[in-house]
């Protein structure tokens, strides 16, 4: 399977003109201080450097990458550097999404076996006693004099009827699939930004760790 | 405590604090007057010293005289999301340290663990959890709640919700920290490096199952009094992990854990993370000798590996395996020598 397809969703490609009079050494020599840290390993032969991460520090300007090539290619106009870095955060934030929304369709499933549960249990009249106790127990709650005097609003009277609305309600929102909508929207959300944001840095700092500006 | 506190080095013999000596593996500060002060213009001290009371007072107020219409859980909601915030920005204003400042990494991991809390922790809790199991005791011993509770006037209401929760949570996280069976899930929390206000929510699901147990459910209490409480709560112990510098007022500091006694708590010192327990109110780490006042900026075990999400999850588990392997696990039998 071809991977290049779909590998922008956790690869990062660029391409950076070295200045002129720059040669691939004095390029690497330069970038090396960016491999120098805790949990990263490097290797150069000839035009490429590879790098990998591991339990990288989360101030790591290149944290959220895993391994990469930088490749220097000398053409016509000067030599461009090259590079392709992998990243585990950007796909597993890509992924994430998805487990939101199985939790999100998880809480539909178990919402809907509840209710059937309670309905089958009150066809059984099994809670009808506990029920009637409950009703029986829901008493107007007086506030204490102190609250009285410094003016807090009095507690809503209990409904007579014995359909506490707000309990129902509750019970309602119990498997309520919304969070789960919600985050997977953050989540996504978040990709997007990484994706664009993780690029633009990248390259930003390739630029000034070869114009010595780092 | 502290006066002659003075910031230790890896290499040095630590401090004495108590029975304690801190700060031998790692390096922390200790004592207030060693903890640098906001810098800059007036405003700028003004609002960091009493941006936490104002911002408590504020919420008690709010929530003791709202009308019943929106004294409701989703307004408390939208009143954390939106303080979160506005904590956050503040994060980026004013940090306590550059290297904490959150990352694009960062943020999408708490965020992930956030998420985790929100939904399938939540779902998990309706099956096992507190509220559950209380539920399940009070049916098999017939026990009633206490109702005579809600006669208590409201702010004595909150207050007993809140600490009687962190009571609990005292307990349970200083269990976490002594007894194994509970620190593999709960030193997964140990592994991070820096503060950032999301930070609470990352750790092992089973650790953040057992941290979020309480015995409340026991009470009876008035439906404001617990929003009371949660405010009450949220607007002390959502400092815990923050990467802001205050001027805490000093009854502040002494009553309620602050950023810097939790990140003394997540520091490179063994010693050091045996200490500042609580969840919102330090006091109770002083009344039961576990309190240090100071501050760490690096932080985590290992010397502050960062540990990933995938580790996170299974770390408990295999370290328990490896464990109980080399306990129970068959020995090759010594071969005599010739």
């Amino acid at each position: 399977m071809n991977l290049r397809f779909i590998d922008w969703i956790w690869c990062i490609r660029g391409n950076l003109a070295l200045a002129p009079g720059q040669s691939s050494d004095e390029a690497f020599e330069r970038l090396r201080s960016l491999f120098q840290k805790q949990g990263t390993t490097h290797q150069t032969t000839g035009e490429t450097l590879t790098f990998r991460k591991k339990d990288q520090a989360a101030q790591d300007a290149m944290s959220i990458f895993e391994g990469g090539i930088l490749h220097i290619e000398n053409q016509a106009g000067g030599a461009v550097l090259r590079y392709i870095l992998t990243s585990r955060a950007l796909l597993f934030c890509f992924l994430a999404p998805l487990l939101f929304l199985g939790f999100a369709q998880l809480n539909i499933t178990l919402g809907k076996l509840d209710k059937q549960a309670t309905e089958a249990a009150k066809k059984a009249g099994k809670d009808t006693d506990a029920k009637k106790k409950a009703d029986a127990e829901k008493k107007e709650i007086k506030l204490n004099p102190i609250d009285k005097m410094l003016g807090a609003p009095e507690p809503e009277k209990p409904k007579k009827d014995g359909k506490d609305k707000k309990e129902e309600k509750k019970e309602d929102k119990k498997f309520s699939p919304t969070s789960g909508y919600v985050f997977a929207g953050i989540i996504a959300a978040l990709w997007l930004i990484g994706r664009i944001l993780e690029d633009w840095l990248i390259r930003r700092l390739f630029r000034k760790t070869l114009l010595g500006e780092g | 405590m502290g006066k002659v506190a003075r910031d230790c080095g890896v290499d040095m013999d630590g401090i004495r604090v108590g029975n304690r000596v801190i700060g031998t593996q790692g390096r922390v500060t200790v004592g207030w007057e060693n903890i640098p002060k906001v810098e800059g213009g007036p405003f700028k001290r003004l609002f960091f010293t009493y941006f936490q009371p104002a911002v408590l007072f504020a919420m008690i107020l709010f929530w003791y005289y709202a009308p019943n219409s929106i004294v409701k859980a989703t307004t408390a909601i939208y009143i954390g999301i939106g303080f979160k915030a506005l904590l956050l920005a503040l994060e980026w204003v004013n940090p306590r340290f550059d290297s904490w400042r959150l990352t694009w990494k960062e943020l999408a991991t708490d965020l992930f663990y956030v998420g985790l809390g929100y939904t399938i922790l939540n779902t998990v809790d309706n099956y096992i959890g507190d509220g559950v199991m209380i539920e399940a005791i009070q049916h098999a011993f017939t026990l009633e709640k206490l109702t005579w509770f809600t006669g208590l006037p409201l702010l004595l209401q909150a207050f007993l919700i809140a600490f009687i929760f962190d009571f609990g949570q005292y307990w349970m996280h200083r269990g976490m920290h002594n007894w194994y069976p509970l620190w593999l899930p709960h030193s997964v929390h140990h592994y991070i490096t820096q503060l950032n206000i999301n930070k609470g929510a990352v750790g092992n699901p089973v650790e953040l199952f057992l941290i979020g147990l309480g015995v409340g459910g026991f009470f009876d209490f008035l439906p404001r009094a617990f929003l009371l409480a949660g405010a009450i709560g949220m607007s002390i112990g959502i400092y815990q992990h923050i990467n802001v510098r205050f001027n805490s007022p000093k009854w502040w500091r002494f009553l309620f854990n602050t950023t810097e006694h939790h990140s003394l708590h997540h520091s490179q010192d063994y010693e050091a993370t045996r200490s500042n327990y609580a969840g919102s109110f330090i006091f109770i780490d002083r009344m039961f000798g576990t309190c240090i006042d100071g501050e760490a900026e690096l932080l985590g075990l290992e010397h502050g590996r960062r540990m990933s999400i995938s580790e996170q999850m299974t770390y408990p588990f295999t370290e328990g395996w490896k464990s109980l392997k080399e306990r129970f696990g068959q020995q090759p039998a010594a071969v005599p020598a010739e």
